[in-house]
C-alpha cells in the first residue's frame, strides 16, 4: 500500500480551516504500484530487540521499502512545490506588524487547507500553508524504545539550534515531532526549488541518523563487551 | 546520600589552564593545560561522507580494529606527552580567548576530566562551571545540554570568572562584590569591574599582553643573547625560568645599574640536560628576570602595536564605570591569574595607578574656583593573596559549599521540563557572610 | 580511556609529590569523592612530615550485605598483607570514615621501582578494601575449594545501597549483577549493551572468557532474595567464572574488573551519549551547508559586501568577542 495522500489545495473561504488534519481519502492513481512485501527474513545478526524494518538486509525487502520511501518523498516534494506560493502579507488586525499567518490562524480566508501525508499509521507528514508563510510539521517512524530515545534525543538537539537553520521551529507542532516554519523573506532570499531539496534532505536525513545512532549504539556495545571480557583472557 | 550532601564538583576552563577540583577544598584536585591530544588515523574526526556514502565503512574499520577510536585521546599534561612522542596525536586547542570553539573537544575533555582525573560519578554531585565574562548565552545553553544531557548532571551553576574572584578574597569581618577584576592569564587576559555581583559588560577591557607573551619575550631576550638552549626546549625552559626567577622591579633604569654593579648576586644560574644527547648546559638569566614583567607596565619594549600600560587601561576602564561606582572600584582591585604571581607585582601596580589618579585629582583641583569643596583623595588599593594562582577556583569552591548554591543551580528537571534556555541567565548570590 | 583504572589518580600523584618535595612542602587537607561514594581524605602536616594520614568512606551497604565491625570481611587481613610495615591501621577511625591509616614515608623502600609500585598500590587502597571478600572468594575458586562457613548466595556491596551476589561452588563462582540506572536513556542504553554482552561472548575469540547471559527477570539463583534488593531497571547480568579465570596473576585484575563491573557500563553509556553528540554535530554542520546552497547568489554577494553584519549563529560558535 503505498502513501495515502489528500488532495485539494484550493483555499475554501466559507468553511474555517480545520485544526485536526481530516480523515484520509481513498489514495491517488500512483503512477506504479509497488510491489508486495516478501516474507521477511531474520537477519542472523539482529540483536535480540524487537525486530526493526531498517535492520534487514534481505535485498527485496530493501528495494520495496527505499520505493515506499522515495514515493512518500516524491508526494511531500509535489505537496510542497504546490503549496510553497508565498508573498507578502502585512498583518491584517495590527498596523504595520507582519506576522506569519499560519501560526496565528485567526482569518480564514488567509489559510488553506491542511494536507497530512502518511506513509504508514507511525509516519506522517502535516503541511499547513497560509498566504505568507508555511508550516511543516514531520512525525518521525520510531520502531522500539531505543529509536524512540535516539529520535527524541537527536530532534532536541536539533531543535535547540533552530536559531542556525532559520527555517526550522524551536518547538514541534503538538503531536508531531520535528516542524519547520518558512516565510516569504526565506523564500525570497532562497531559492525555491533548493528550499524544497532542504526539506526533503532534510527528512531522508533524519531517518537515516538515526537508523545510523541506533548502529552506532550496538556496535559501541559490542565493543564495550569485548574489551571488558578480554580482560578475563 | 544524595548529591546535596556531598561536596559540588568546581571546574574553571581558562584558555591555558583548567583547575578542577571539589568545592570545600583551598586548593583544586588537578591544574591541566587546557588541550586534547586526538588520534587522527581512524577517521572518525574525519568530515562526513558525500551524501548518500554510508558511513559503515568507518564502523567496519572501528570494529575489526577492536578499538573505539573515539576514546583514543588524552588530555592535560599526557596530550602534550604523547604529541611529542608520536605523530599521530595532534594537539587540538577547544578554547580560545576564553570562549569554547570546538564543542567536540571540550565534551571529550569534561569527559576525561571527570571520569578519568576527578574519577567522580557526574550523576552524584551538583557542578560549577566557570565562564570568561563576555560570552555568548547560547554558549552557556551549548554547556546546559552538554552537561545535562550526556553527564546527567543533577545541578549546574555556570559562574563568570572574574566574580568568583572576587568571592576569593572574601574574609569573616568582609565580603565585598564590588571591585576590578585584573585577571591576567595565560591565553587572555582582562579587566573586568563588577559591582555588586554583577559585571559591568561595557566597562570591559582586554589587552593582548598575556603570561604566554611574557615567556616569549624572555625566550626572546635568551635567544637574543646566545644562550645555549636547545630550540625544542626553548619555550619551556623561558616558562621555567619565568616561574622560578622573575620579579618585578620599581624602575628599570635603577634596576640594570642594580644588576651591572652586583652580577653574581642578581644573575641566576639554571642547569637542564639535553633531551637528544643528554649532555648537561646552564643558563644564565640576568636582567629578563626583570624585563619579563616589565612588559606590562610598558608594552612597547615588546611589541610595537600595543602601547598601553597596564596600570592605564585599568584606570580607563574605571573611568568609563558608572561614576557612583568608581571609588569602590578602585578601593578594592583585586589580581587573579597565574601571571600576577610575580613578586612586587601588586605593588607596583599599585604605585603607578595612584600616580594616575593622584594626578588628576591633582589638576582637577587646581581648576577649582575658591569656595568650591576640595575633592576627596581616592583610595587606591590593589589586593593580593596568596592564592592568585586559581583565585577563581578558590572563589568556586568558596561559593560552592554554601547553602544558596544549591538552591541557585540549575536542575535536571528543570532542564527536561523547560530546555536549554534555562542555562542562560545564572543568579548571582551573596554567599555564606 | 577504554577501561577503568585501579589506582586514584588524585592520592598518586599527592603520594609521588609528597615524597618528591622531602622536606620542603606545605600542609595538604583534601576531600575528595570517587565513583560510588568512596571518599577519601588526605592529611599531611609539616610538622610531622613523614607521616601522612589517610581516611577511606565506604558505600552504605544495603539491609543484606552485612560488614565485620564496619569493614568488608578480609579488608584488615589484605591491608597488612598488600603494604606491611608502610602502613597502620589507625583505631578507631576518623570520624565519618570507615578506615584510617597512617602512612609511614620512612618504611617505604629505597628503590625507585619498588617505592612507584608501593605507592601505587597505596592509591589503590579501594581495590584492597572493598575488593577484599571478593578476592577470598576467588582465592578459593582458584584452588577449587569453597570457603568454609560461606553461605549459599553471598552479597558484597558495590554501590550505596545496592550489592550484587555471589553463588560460589568449588568448580565455578555464578555471579549475578542486578543493574539499575537513574535516567530513563540511560535504561534503554545500557539494556542494549547488556544484551551485547551475551552477543560478543558468542564470537570465537572470546570462547575461553566467563560465560554472560542477561535477562530482565531475576534468574534462579537469586531464589529467596528479598524483593527490593532485586528491582533492576536494566536486567540482571549473569557471570560465571571458572578457575583459570582467576590464576595467581589474573586474579587481582578479575577482582577489579567484576568490582567495578556496573561503573564501567555507565562509564561507557555516558562516552556513547558524549560520541553521539559528536556524530550529531556533524549532521548538523552538513545540513546547514545544504542550506547555504539555497540561498541566492544575490543573497551570498550581499552578505559578502556587507561584511558578516550579522552573525548567523553557526554550529561551532565562531563568535570571537572583541573588546
Amino acid at each position: 500500500m503505498g502513501p495515502t495522500c489528500q488532495a485539494v489545495l484550493s483555499p475554501s473561504p466559507r468553511r474555517p480551516a480545520p485544526l485536526q488534519p481530516p480523515e484520509s481519502r481513498p489514495p491517488l492513481p500512483s503512477p506504479r504500484r509497488p510491489p508486495p512485501l516478501p516474507p521477511i527474513n531474520r537477519a542472523p545478526s539482529a540483536s535480540t530487540c524487537s525486530f526493526d524494518l531498517r535492520r534487514t538486509t534481505d535485498p527485496e525487502v530493501l528495494a520495496a521499502m527505499a520505493n515506499t520511501l522515495r514515493l512518500y518523498l516524491t508526494c511531500i516534494r509535489n505537496t510542497l512545490e504546490a503549496a510553497m506560493c508565498l508573498q507578502n502579507f502585512p498583518c491584517q488586525e495590527v498596523e504595520r506588524h507582519n506576522k506569519p499567518e499560519v501560526e496565528l490562524k485567526t482569518s480564514p480566508e488567509l489559510l488553506l487547507n491542511p494536507v497530512l501525508i502518511c506513509r504508514n499509521e507511525a509516519e506522517k507528514c502535516l503541511i499547513e500553508t497560509s498566504i505568507n508563510s508555511i508550516r511543516i510539521s514531520m512525525k518521525v517512524k520510531q520502531a522500539d524504545e531505543l529509536e524512540n530515545i535516539l529520535a527524541k534525543k537527536f530532534l532536541r538537539f536539533l531543535s535547540m539550534r533552530a536559531e542556525a537553520f532559520q527555517v526550522l521551529r524551536r518547538k514541534p507542532v503538538q503531536g508531531y515531532d520535528i516542524s519547520f516554519l518558512i516565510t516569504n523573506y526565506h523564500c525570497e532570499d532562497m531559492h525555491k526549488h533548493k528550499l524544497i531539496d532542504f526539506i526533503v534532505q532534510f527528512m531522508e536525513d533524519i531517518d537515516k541518523e538515526i537508523s545510523e545512532l541506533k548502529l552506532s549504539v550496538n556496535t559501541r556495545g559490542r565493543l564495550v563487551a569485548t574489551e571488558f571480557l578480554k580482560q578475563f583472557i | 546520600m544524595d548529591a546535596l550532601s556531598r561536596p559540588a564538583v568546581v571546574i574553571d576552563n581558562g584558555t591555558g589552564y583548567t583547575k578542577m577540583g571539589f568545592a570545600g577544598n583551598v586548593e583544586p584536585c588537578f591544574i591541566t593545560p587546557t588541550v586534547v591530544a586526538v588520534n587522527d588515523s581512524f577517521s572518525s574526526s574525519a568530515p562526513p561522507a558525500a551524501r548518500g556514502a554510508p558511513a559503515k565503512g568507518n564502523w567496519l574499520a572501528q570494529h575489526s580494529a577492536g578499538v573505539m577510536a573515539d576514546l583514543d585521546f588524552y588530555i592535560g599534561e599526557e596530550a602534550l606527552a604523547r604529541s611529542r612522542a608520536s605523530s599521530t596525536y595532534s594537539l587540538s586547542y577547544p578554547i580560545r580567548n576564553g570562549q569554547v570553539e570546538n564543542w567536540d573537544t571540550m565534551e571529550r575533555f569534561w569527559q576525561q576530566c571527570i571520569f578519568n582525573y576527578l574519577r567522580c560519578d557526574p550523576e552524584d554531585h551538583y557542578f560549577l562551571l566557570t565562564e570568561s565574562p563576555l560570552t555568548a548565552p547560547e554558549t552557556r545553553e551549548y554547556t546546559g545540554e552538554i552537561m545535562f544531557e550526556t553527564f546527567n548532571v543533577p545541578g549546574l551553576y555556570i559562574a563568570v570568572q572574574p566574580v568568583l574572584a572576587l568571592a576569593a578574597g572574601y574574609t569573616t569581618t568582609k565580603c565585598e562584590m564590588t571591585g576590578v577584576v585584573v585577571d591576567v592569564g595565560d591565553g587572555a587576559t582582562h579587566i573586568v569591574p563588577v559591582a555588586d555581583g554583577y559585571v559591568i559588560g561595557s566597562s570591559i577591557r582586554s589587552i593582548p599582553i598575556t603570561g604566554k607573551d611574557v615567556t616569549q619575550f624572555i625566550q626572546q631576550l635568551l635567544k637574543e643573547r646566545g644562550e645555549n638552549i636547545p630550540p625544542e626546549e626553548s619555550f619551556d625552559v623561558a616558562r621555567r625560568l619565568k616561574e622560578m626567577y622573575c620579579y618585578t622591579s620599581s624602575d628599570i633604569v635603577k634596576e640594570f645599574n642594580k644588576h651591572d654593579r652586583e652580577p653574581s648576586k642578581y644573575i641566576k644560574h639554571w642547569g637542564g640536560i639535553k633531551p637528544k644527547t643528554g649532555a648537561k648546559y646552564t643558563v644564565d638569566i640576568g636582567y629578563e628576570r626583570f624585563l619579563g614583567p616589565e612588559i606590562f607596565f610598558n608594552p612597547e619594549i615588546y611589541n610595537n602595536d600595543f602601547t598601553t600600560p597596564l596600570q592605564v587601561v585599568i584606570d580607563r576602564c574605571i573611568q568609563s564605570s558608572p561614576i557612583d561606582t568608581r571609588r569602590a572600584l578602585y578601593k578594592n582591585i583585586v589580581l587573579s591569574g597565574g601571571s600576577t604571581m610575580f613578586k612586587d607585582f601588586h605593588r607596583r601596580l599599585q604605585r603607578d595607578l595612584k600616580k594616575i589618579v593622584d594626578a588628576r585629582l591633582r589638576a582637577s583641583n587646581t581648576r577649582l574656583i575658591s569656595g568650591d569643596p576640595k575633592a576627596q583623595p581616592i583610595e587606591v588599593n590593589v589586593v593580593s593573596h596568596p592564592i592568585q594562582r586559581y583565585a577563581v577556583w578558590f572563589g568556586g569552591s568558596v561559593l560552592a559549599s554554601t547553602a544558596e548554591f544549591y538552591e541557585a543551580c540549575h536542575t535536571k528537571a528543570e532542564y527536561e521540563e523547560y530546555g536549554a534556555s534555562i542555562c542562560r541567565s545564572n543568579p548571582v548570590f551573596k554567599g555564606m557572610y | 580511556m577504554i577501561l577503568l583504572q585501579s589506582p586514584s589518580r588524585f592520592l598518586l600523584q599527592i603520594l609521588q609529590e609528597r615524597v618528591l618535595s622531602g622536606e620542603k612542602g606545605m600542609d595538604i587537607d583534601c576531600h575528595t569523592v570517587e565513583f560510588d561514594d568512596v571518599r577519601y581524605h588526605i592529611q599531611f602536616s609539616m610538622r610531622n612530615p613523614k607521616v601522612m594520614v589517610l581516611s577511606v568512606s565506604l558505600p552504605l551497604p544495603p539491609p543484606e550485605a552485612i560488614l565485620h565491625d564496619d569493614l568488608p570481611l578480609g579488608a584488615v587481613d589484605a591491608i597488612k598483607a598488600t603494604y606491611g610495615p608502610v602502613v597502620q591501621i589507625l583505631d578507631p577511625p576518623k570520624d565519618g570514615f570507615d578506615l584510617t591509616m597512617k602512612i609511614n614515608l620512612t618504611k617505604l623502600p629505597p628503590d625507585e621501582e619498588q617505592r612507584n609500585a608501593i605507592l601505587t598500590q597505596i592509591a589503590s587502597i579501594r581495590e584492597v578494601v572493598l575488593g577484599a571478600p571478593l578476592k577470598l572468594l576467588l582465592k578459593h575458586l582458584a584452588s577449587k575449594t569453597v570457603a568454609p562457613n560461606v553461605d549459599k548466595l553471598v552479597a558484597l556491596v558495590h554501590r550505596p545501597n545496592e550489592s550484587f551476589f555471589l553463588a560460589p561452588q568449588a568448580d565455578k563462582v555464578t555471579i549475578v549483577y542486578p543493574m539499575r540506572f537513574q535516567d530513563s536513556i540511560d535504561i534503554v542504553l545500557a539494556t542494549s549493551f547488556l544484551q551485547e554482552f551475551v552477543e560478543a561472548r558468542r564470537t570465537a575469540a572470546l570462547n575461553n572468557v566467563p560465560s554472560c547471559m542477561w535477562s530482565p527477570a531475576p534468574p534462579l539463583e537469586l531464589k529467596g532474595v528479598p524483593a527490593d534488593a532485586l528491582n533492576a531497571n536494566a536486567g540482571f547480568v549473569t557471570f560465571v567464572v571458572y578457575p583459570r579465570h582467576v590464576e595467581s596473576k589474573k586474579l587481582d585484575r578479575t577482582v577489579w574488573n567484576l568490582l567495578t563491573f556496573h561503573a564501567y557500563v555507565s562509564y561507557h553509556v555516558k562516552c556513547s551519549e558524549g560520541f553521539m553528540h559528536t556524530r550529531m554535530r556533524r549532521r548538523v554542520e552538513s545540513l546547514i551547508q545544504a542550506l547555504d546552497r539555497a540561498k541566492s547568489d544575490a543573497e551570498k554577494l550581499k552578505k559578502l559586501v556587507h561584511g558578516a553584519s550579522f552573525k548567523r549563529m553557526s554550529l561551532k560558535n565562531e563568535g570571537d568577542s572583541r573588546f
